[in-house]
């Protein structure tokens, strides 16, 4: 196995980060400079942003040629979208291992190691970083308490933190994950198919890095609202 | 004859004409003329003849004729808003495919410094 240290010179060519990026020019710089820093394959995937996101990581591109990938939708279509065509390009590419990675810097990239062993050690086919709860202001706690419970309702699995962005698959979870979701509903739909495919799952604590920035994005009380009606509306489809 | 009758009548010609039209542009499938041709017809049955929707109306077990039909036209637009509402979900799924494809495609055909480097090192 490769070692991880940051000073090695070979490429981490079979650990793919696939990074959603949607409006994200304030933070994409780092986070994809860190990554490539840390000798990962990073595959960028600008979900029609309106802001300079896409310049950006065409210039960061030029920079790191081999390891960063980018792929553009012409219009937005949300984190779920953004994620599967990430993940399909990595296939494309030949990872081995794919991690998803948030794009506004509430990851720490020395996690990634943490959520990429149990893949390595074959313990796990997918595996979810699980934030620590107590660090997160009181709104975002609350809400992600509420969608791990309606996670617990709807699908039957309890899991520590259904909403965290920073997670890893292998190829065979990969090719089996049927994401229809197209918004942040793709964290419980993964969840969701994890059991369908019974998939083994670990949970790896990870840090999280909060800033003004991180916390007005993601999973607030609002979106967490959404995400319960669109899930009713998928089980009432159903029957 | 009451004065809705005659708007009953009149609304339902209209539509019937309208909906031949479109089938004979092809706007209109087949079976989709059939059943406007046959919803109108009723309409218009059952403006001309009210009476008759009672006899209907207490085959279900309803009082009046009237509400039979609120009730059925209740039902036909839920169907019909649910029937949009998977049309619509449908469709975005097709769109966000069809972008994820341009996504994919496009960097593969553009040539990248990626490919560039990697002749180089061969």
């Amino acid at each position: 196995m490769q070692k991880q240290s940051l000073n090695h010179e070979d490429l981490q060519k079979d650990i793919f980060i696939v990074v959603p990026a949607f409006n994200e020019e304030r933070t994409v710089t780092k986070v994809v400079t860190e990554l490539c820093q840390m000798k990962y394959m990073v595959v960028v995937v600008n979900d029609g942003s309106h802001d300079k996101t896409y310049p950006i990581v065409k210039k960061l591109q030029k920079k790191y040629p081999q390891q960063i990938s980018v792929y553009s939708h012409p219009i937005n279509r949300g984190l779920g979208a953004a994620l599967k065509t990430g993940m399909e390009a990595s296939l494309r590419k030949g990872a081995k291992y794919i991690v998803t990675f948030d794009a506004d810097c509430q990851h720490d990239p020395n996690d990634i190691d943490n959520v990429c062993e149990p893949l390595k050690r074959d313990e796990a086919d997918v595996v979810l970083g699980d934030r620590n709860f107590d660090d997160m202001p009181l709104t975002k706690k609350l809400s992600n308490q509420i969608m791990n419970f309606i996670t617990l309702i709807f699908y039957g699995v309890k899991v520590n933190d259904s909403q965290s962005g920073l997670r890893a698959f292998n190829i065979k979870a990969t090719t089996l994950l049927e994401i229809n979701s197209r918004g942040y509903g793709v964290s419980s739909e993964i969840v969701r198919e994890i059991k369908k495919n019974h998939l083994r799952l670990a949970e790896v604590p990870i840090k999280t890095i909060y800033t003004p920035y991180s916390i007005a994005k993601g999973t607030n009380a609002s979106v967490g609202l959404q995400i319960l009606v669109k899930m009713i509306i998928d089980i009432l489809k159903k029957i | 004859m009451i004065i809705y009758q005659y708007i009953g009548l009149i609304i339902g010609i209209l539509a019937m004409i309208i909906v031949i039209l479109r089938f004979r542009e092809g706007k209109t499938s087949s079976g989709m003329l059939i059943f406007w041709i046959v919803l109108w017809l009723l309409i218009i049955g059952a403006s001309l003849f009210p009476d008759t929707t009672s006899i209907f109306a207490n085959l279900f077990g309803i009082g009046r004729g009237l509400d039979l039909i609120l009730i059925l036209g209740l039902i036909g637009s839920f169907y019909l808003i649910f029937k949009l509402y998977t049309m619509i979900e449908k469709l975005e799924m097709e769109i966000t495919e069809l972008v994820r494809q341009i996504a994919l495609n496009q960097e593969t055909n553009e040539p990248s410094e990626e490919d560039n480097t990697d002749k180089e090192y061969n």
